[in-house]
């Protein structure tokens, strides 16, 4: 490439005032900032002592819960739409005919890999009954990978612990046919 | 006084000041990180307290736990090493940089104690009169330190880092001896102590003789290696510097010279440019000798307190400016820091001669106010050198590609 290309941008540096070219003033600026941030208030969470505030638990994007209706079933229709969307694919589904009349399929076991999931919130985008959401619970351990592997009954069980701090998007069940 | 008396007052001295110092550099490391935590809006290390129990005390243990995890590491050494050398580097380094210390005052003078003949000084080696020169002698010597641990770990990236750093030392240990020079000649005296004590009667040198404050903190900035002027680690750029092969226990030794350096530095700035252990108008007494026990340990509290500060500073300072390009270094040691080192001699020995001349051209000119007006003038030579400096000698090198030097 020779340096007359036209596509080359030559770009002037900025010239130095005489403060710049003092170095001492701006070194004075500098340890002004730095001693601001010194005595400025501490920004990490003290973690295992404190636990951070979520700004909004309804956005938040932690550990997946299976909703219930107002029957205290299971909302999910079997659609396979979250597993489809899941860039991970961590949405393992059974789907079986289902025994009540408001729906044709239920799932009969539904488990999520929470080690293999990246909590991009897809499946919840995607779900046309709003029956699988992501709550704000982040702290999640567990001694083994099988224990990871949250089945149906552990995520209705998440529902039921924070369906009174994080309620439903839309409580009712309509599905059209 | 007896022999055997001075043996062990020396090795009970020496005791103290091996334990104090690497005391020292430990919590220096965890002060360290404080800064560098708080400045950045962390919280630092501030979970590690008493072993077994839950006493967290603020952090404080967190020294002995680094400590220890660099005791019970492998100690790795490469097979294509020069085992001698290689052992040689650490210990020279840190040998150098404690004993440096011999001649370093730590307080002024114990007041006469029953049973011991005579007062008691804090330094190891009490009344050496070239003291200034034992410091700056052992201090040159780290450039072994560094460059024997570059050459002997035969790796390239040690030996380029030992290369540029012994460049960088080498190049400001001149300003480093000019900026003290203009401190030996007004005190007429290499003693630490004397120097203290003229400083106590005549006001300190960081008044008198700013421009050689500024030239020797910005060396003596540079010979401890901080920023901005870390070039021997630089640690988010290269690999390591000289201590790339060293691992374990030696390269603790390496990182605890390397704090000993920036304390002997903080030490030596105290000492020679503000006053060591004497506050103004006279509040630690003018004399080197003390009254009791009571100004005895008041001057033990200021120098370390002033000491603390100095360091305080240069941990603030790490996190306030960029660092030097390497050409910008050499730029600044050799076009910018020789040449204020030089006027500061030449101005300081002008003041001088005016002053001490006998007929006195300068008390008859000035009267009561000729103190001060040799304040005002070293200060009007600093601020003018460095505009002059500044504005004259292109300290920026561009080296980026220019339109016309390419065609």
């Amino acid at each position: 490439m020779k340096s007359d290309d036209p596509d080359i941008r030559w770009i002037e540096p900025p010239k130095l005032g005489l403060a710049g070219k003092m170095y001492l003033p701006l070194f004075l600026q500098g340890l002004r900032i730095t001693g601001k941030h010194l005595i400025a208030p501490k920004v990490t969470v003290n973690y295992p002592d404190e636990e951070p505030e979520i700004a909004n638990p309804l956005i938040y994007r932690g550990v997946h819960r299976l909703n219930r209706d107002d029957q205290g079933r299971v909302k999910c229709v079997a659609c396979f739409l979250c597993a489809t969307a899941c860039p991970a694919h961590c949405i393992d589904i059974i789907g079986i005919e289902s025994p009540w009349p408001d729906r044709e399929k239920y799932p009969e076991s539904f488990s999520i890999d929470e080690l293999r999931c990246i909590y991009c919130g897809m499946c919840e985008e995607a779900c046309p009954v709003d029956a699988i959401e992501l709550t704000s619970l982040y702290n999640l351990t567990g001694r083994s990978r099988e224990e990871m592997v949250f089945d149906k009954e552990k995520l209705l069980s998440v529902y039921d612990q924070t369906k009174d701090a994080e309620p439903m998007i839309s409580a009712s069940m309509e599905v059209t046919p | 006084m007896q022999f055997t008396e001075v043996t062990i007052i020396a090795i009970i001295k020496v005791a103290l000041l091996i334990g104090g110092l690497m005391t020292a550099a430990a919590y220096f490391v965890l002060l360290e990180r404080w800064v560098a935590a708080w400045v950045q809006m962390r919280r630092g290390p501030n979970r590690v307290g008493m072993p077994l129990t839950k006493f967290r005390l603020l952090g404080l243990g967190q020294p002995m736990a680094d400590g220890l995890k660099f005791i019970f590491k492998e100690e790795y050494t490469p097979a294509h090493v020069d085992r001698r050398l290689f052992l040689l580097a650490p210990i020279t380094i840190l040998g150098a940089a404690l004993a440096a210390f011999a001649v370093i005052p730590f307080g002024s003078v114990l007041p006469a104690i029953e049973g011991i003949t005579e007062p008691i000084e804090l330094v190891v080696a009490p009344g050496v009169d070239v003291g200034m020169i034992y410091v700056f002698a052992l201090s040159s010597i780290a450039v072994y330190g560094v460059i024997l641990g570059g050459w002997a770990s035969n790796s390239k990236y040690s030996f380029l880092g030992a290369l540029r750093s012994s460049a960088q030392l080498i190049a400001y240990e001149l300003p480093l001896g000019l900026g003290i020079l203009g401190v030996v000649l007004a005190t007429g005296s290499l003693r630490l102590e004397a120097i203290m004590t003229h400083q106590a009667a005549h006001g300190w040198y960081a008044i008198t003789q700013p421009l050689g404050l500024l030239v020797f903190s910005v060396a003596a900035f540079a010979e401890a290696a901080r920023l901005p002027f870390d070039l021997p680690e630089c640690d988010q750029e290269r690999v390591g510097g000289y201590h790339t092969e060293y691992s374990g226990i030696k390269l603790l030794l390496f990182l605890v010279a390397e704090f000993l350096h920036m304390i002997t530095a903080s030490f030596l700035i105290v000492i020679l440019f503000f006053g060591g252990w004497h506050l103004p108008w006279g509040l630690t007494g003018h004399e080197a000798e003390v009254t009791g026990w009571g100004q005895a340990i008041l001057r033990v509290v200021v120098l370390s307190v002033k000491i603390f500060l100095v360091i305080f500073f240069f941990m603030m300072v790490r996190w306030s400016w960029p660092r030097f390009r390497f050409d910008q270094l050499m730029a600044l040691a050799w076009k910018v820091m020789l040449p204020l080192g030089l006027l500061n001699l030449v101005a300081i020995a002008i003041f001088l001669e005016l002053d001490h001349a006998s007929v006195g051209w300068w008390q008859q000119t000035f009267g009561d106010a000729a103190q001060g007006a040799m304040i005002v003038a070293s200060w009007g030579v600093t601020i003018g050198a460095w505009v002059t400096v500044a504005v004259a000698a292109p300290k920026i090198a561009d080296n980026r590609p220019q339109p016309d030097v390419l065609r």
